[in-house]
């Protein structure tokens, strides 16, 4: 005869509003096998759970009910009282008659008898529960950071400051992210590349971190504490030992004409090119697709030039395997494309450009060596209009949030366009200026003010160019919607931020979720701001959502923080509630057929095979077996077993049983 | 008839095989299994039209197993049913001989499980126009007619289990009708009972059968078993591209995930 105790919470009036709770813990007290029940006001409080423990060595109960929240929410917390008082705890279950019951009905008989029943439903489980215990898993010391922007730098700098080690993976050949590719930042509008380039190389230096770039990763096993990732290193065509970075190479290349990435298509590049002159690594990489060796099979100008040899023609795709503790996703983002914006000529007119075009026009290391040129014939620009939101806060166009980074950085252009070009007049279209942020507010006043910057409250509705000039139409609002008509020299689009092409597959890769806008999703918006879903992989910069520096800088040292706190550990402690696969004795040993159809549906690769042999060393059978460290209880293998040889712990067939019978047999 | 003979004996005498699964003479009319152990039980061996049934489900019976070494006549379906079983890890490559028995009369050994998979692909998966007429009509009820026809069928059902035994992919040594702690299918042959029986046994077919016939040949009843789960592979066939016993590597269909699969079913 089982001894459980039942102990329903008010949590303040949450629950008792709409549920009467006296009267659940009475009812739930004549219960067969139930010795004890109570109600309380705020079980998970200090006096709370001093009444469940006191009840638990008083009353010798074997088996616990919090009637409370749901159980994402506090088992932990009930788990470790039970504990405390010495008893197994998992034989301590939830029973949520919060979220399933009292939020969601009205207060009415009904919704106390649906409580009634949330209660039995877990006594009857309860009473099929077996004492477990938690699995020790050891944690390899080891974080994995994909991207090397601002955010992933920090990360990696953080973690590898904490003493472990960590490896670096980068698509593009050089680290830096969007960050190098700035001239000023707001708001203090010092030198991006003089405050980043140190801290690249830093990390290039750190003997605790491993870069590879020109790099991505292939595949993601394993489970928190012991992944195993597969990273593809592109082959760059280079002995990367013997190369010592001179660029002579560069300066011979025959294939000068390709668009500059870096430079956003506003300057030209060799084949074999290093993106900027700050990269890191400051060595080149042949881009194949435009070499004239690899379209022509003849050239080779390079290999002749180089005065180490180099250059490697035939080097292939590296695959390196990584095995890591911790995984911090800091991809960051990317600006809208131009062929979203058919109304704005952009694409079409040469001097209607996108932010980023901007920031490379202002950078002194730019195409223009921070002339604001406009593109079309260099000639210095005397009045230019900025369009922010130019796709952000737009339903219509799919994107209906705020892009965050744009109200600053265009009153940042202004500025910087301002102290360029002394005599120039700058215009911002803007829909609200949104500067919450220390000293933010006080530098778009700057804009404004000093640097008479005229902002109208607005939307563009059309650009189009008119005997050399750019005509752009719209409207001001807080003149009564009168509309309003620019004659300028150059547009700037402040595009809106988006995710990353193929952050999609990437979140498939690495297996966590992503929004509806596809940046990557934390755990909890305000709580677990930068968890994923996926114990042990983090969130850090603008992967998830656009961010300026500062918000991403301070999400890689949240995410640093969190690997450090992983690793502090030598072994690292999992719930029991995992799939197990039965034994007998001999010659049955096993319900399970070995069809090993749970192999292949398991999403953890957590089913291995173990071959059952006689005496003489003969396989007689082959059975599946579940790895404990790997397997995650989803439960999904005991679903599939036609046998039913699988079971899960803390969730057995016979627990769920008789769940649904004390449902059924009221 | 005679290569057939003449094959089986050679087998036999050499010690290639310990015994042949093959069709015999049974009472009456009637076509049975027979099991071939030496070159005096050769003459037993018939083979003439009515001989359609699946061979494949013996392979896997322990009884059979046990002699040795086994040889089998196999025609189409249970090539297919052979595939689906090695892709279940159920029987090796080259562990089994196989005579195909082809619907002209004429006999061809397979020498392994590659050569088995490329005679399938040239075959038809389809099922005869006489099933197809029998499912169109089932399609054409609604919901709840479809309901009540298959209530009504299985009410007929005296669960004697013949539709399991003679399904070659009914191999578990314990059925889940047998699991009884807890006991989700209950044994009795009520009008629950058998429900919960014939919708577990189609599920667990879902993917896997190769429609063979042989459940509903078994039914002492007459209920036309085959329907249900022939009505499960068109669906597994357009959504995931997928047909059961045509490779001896498949991965089931069922429990593998693509990220180009169809999701359009979920609601
Ligand atoms: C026009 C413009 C002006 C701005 N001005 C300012 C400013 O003045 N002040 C300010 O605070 N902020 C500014 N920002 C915002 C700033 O750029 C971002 O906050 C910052 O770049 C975010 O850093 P990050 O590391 O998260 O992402 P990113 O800088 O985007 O870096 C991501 C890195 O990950 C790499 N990567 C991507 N996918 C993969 C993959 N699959 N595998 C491996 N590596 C991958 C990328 O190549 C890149 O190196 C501006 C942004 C724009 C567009
Ligand atoms: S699905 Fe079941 S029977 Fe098949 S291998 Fe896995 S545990 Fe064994
Ligand atoms: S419960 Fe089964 S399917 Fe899920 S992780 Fe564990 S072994 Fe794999
Ligand atoms: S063979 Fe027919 S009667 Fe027997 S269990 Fe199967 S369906 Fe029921």
């Amino acid at each position: 005869m089982s001894r459980i105790g039942v102990f329903v919470c008010h949590c303040g009036e949450n629950i008792s509003a709409t549920v009467d709770c006296e009267k659940v813990a009475r009812i739930s007290g004549e219960l067969k096998g139930v010795e004890f029940s109570a109600d309380y006001k705020y079980m998970c409080s200090d006096p709370g759970q001093t009444m469940l423990k006191d009840a638990i060595r008083e009353h010798k109960l074997d088996g616990v009910v919090v009637a409370a929240c749901s159980p994402r929410m506090h088992e932990p917390t009930f788990r470790n009282a039970c504990a405390e008082a010495g008893l197994n705890p998992y034989l301590c279950e939830m029973s949520n008659i919060r979220e399933h019951c009292s939020w969601v009905h009205p207060k009415s008989d009904l919704t106390t008898d649906k409580a009634e029943s949330l209660v039995r439903v877990m006594v009857e489980k309860v009473k099929k529960n077996k004492a477990l215990n938690s699995i020790k898993v050891p944690v390899t010391r080891t974080a994995l950071v994909i991207g090397g922007g601002v955010a992933g730098i920090q990360a990696a700098l953080d973690i590898a400051n904490c003493g472990h080690k960590v490896v670096m993976v980068e698509k593009l050949p050089s680290i830096g992210g969007h960050m190098s590719q700035l001239s000023e930042t707001f708001p203090t509008l010092d030198c991006s590349q003089c405050i980043l380039t140190p801290r690249m190389v830093e990390v290039a230096q750190h003997p605790n971190i491993t870069l590879y770039t020109y790099a991505e990763v292939e595949s993601v096993d394993g489970f928190i504490g012991n992944f195993k990732v597969k990273v593809r290193k592109k082959s760059k065509s280079l002995d990367e030992h013997l190369c010592t970075g001179c660029g002579l190479c560069t300066t011979k290349c025959p294939q000068k004409k390709i668009p500059n990435e870096f430079e956003r298509g506003l300057g030209f590049r060799p084949a074999i090119y290093v993106p900027f002159p700050q990269a890191v690594p400051n060595k080149p990489v042949i881009d194949r697709e435009n070499c004239t060796y690899y379209i022509k099979g003849k050239c080779k100008v390079c290999e002749i030039v180089c005065p180490t040899k180099a250059i490697r023609f035939d080097q292939e795709d590296e695959i390196v395997e990584v095995d890591c503790g911790a995984i911090v996703l800091a991809t960051g983002f990317d600006v809208l494309k131009p062929d979203f914006f058919p109304e704005y000529g952009y694409g079409k007119y040469k001097d209607v450009i996108d932010g980023l075009q901007f920031e490379r026009l202002a950078s002194a290391s730019g195409p223009t060596q921070g002339m604001i040129r406009r593109p079309s014939d260099g000639e210095i620009p005397k009045k230019i209009v900025f369009v922010a939101c130019a796709g952000s806060r737009d339903p219509a166009k799919g994107i209906e949030y705020c892009s965050k980074i744009c109200c600053m950085y265009t009153a940042k252009h202004a500025m910087l366009y301002k102290h360029k070009v002394h005599d120039g007049t700058p215009y911002v279209f803007y829909m609200d200026i949104r500067a919450g942020g220390k000293n933010y507010e006080e530098f778009v006043r700057r804009a404004i003010v000093e640097d008479e910057t005229h902002y109208v409250r607005g939307r563009v509705s059309t650009i189009y160019e008119k005997n050399g000039k750019l005509i752009v139409k719209g409207v001001d609002t807080l003149m009564g919607a009168q509309p309003v008509e620019i004659e300028a020299d150059m547009v700037v689009l402040a595009t809106a931020g988006v995710a990353n092409k193929g952050s999609e597959e990437l979140a498939q890769t690495v297996h966590v979720s992503y929004d509806a806008h596809k940046f990557f999703a934390e755990a909890h918006p305000k709580l677990k701001p930068v968890e994923t879903n996926t114990a042990g992989i983090f969130l850090a910069g603008a992967c998830q959502a656009p961010k300026d520096i500062p918000e991403s800088v301070a999400a890689a040292s949240g995410a640093a923080v969190k690997v450090a706190a992983l690793f502090s550990n030598d072994l690292l402690t999992r719930e029991p509630l995992i799939a197990v696969v039965n034994r007998q004795a001999p010659p049955v040993y096993s319900s399970c057929v070995g069809c090993f159809l749970c192999q292949s549906v398991c999403p953890y690769q957590a089913i291995e095979r173990e071959e059952i042999k006689n005496r003489n060393g003969e396989v007689i059978r082959t059975l599946a077996k579940v790895n404990e460290g790997l397997c995650q209880g989803c439960g999904t293998c005991v679903a599939l077993c036609r046998t039913k040889a699988i079971d899960i712990y803390g969730y057995s067939n016979q627990q769920v049983y008789s769940e649904i019978m004390a449902l059924l047999n009221d | 008839m005679n290569d057939l003979i003449k094959k089986v004996t050679q087998l036999l005498d050499d010690k290639t095989i310990n015994v042949f699964i093959g069709y015999g003479q049974g009472t009456a009319s009637r076509i049975r299994t027979i099991f071939v152990k030496n070159s005096s039980q050769v003459e037993n061996l018939v083979y003439t039209s009515d001989c359609t049934a699946n061979l494949a489900g013996y392979l896997l019976k322990h009884e059979v197993k046990k002699i040795g070494k086994l040889g089998i006549l196999a025609n189409d379906s249970a090539l297919r049913s052979m595939m689906q079983l090695a892709s279940e890890f159920q029987i090796k490559d080259g562990e089994v001989y196989v005579l195909h028995a082809a619907k002209d009369g004429s006999f061809t050994e397979f020498a392994d499980f590659q050569s088995i998979e490329a005679y399938l692909v040239t075959i038809d998966t389809g099922i005869t126009s006489d099933e197809q007429e029998r499912i169109a009509k089932l399609e054409a009820m609604t919901v709840k007619e479809r309901w009540i026809f298959w209530n009504k069928e299985f009410e007929k059902c005296i669960k004697c289990y013949a539709c399991r035994a003679a399904c070659p992919m009914c191999y578990c040594h314990r059925c889940t009708t047998d699991v009884n702690q807890p006991q989700w299918i209950p044994v009795a042959s009520h009008e629950q009972g058998n429900l919960d029986y014939h919708l577990m046994r189609a599920m667990h077919l879902a993917g896997r059968c190769v429609n063979c016939g042989e459940c509903a040949n078994a039914c002492p009843m007459d209920i036309p078993l085959n329907l249900l789960t022939y009505q499960l592979i068109a669906p597994i066939r357009t959504t995931f591209d997928a047909t059961a016993g045509m490779k001896a590597d498949a991965v089931y269909a069922l429990s593998t995930f693509k990220p180009d699969d169809k999701e359009n079913f979920i609601i």
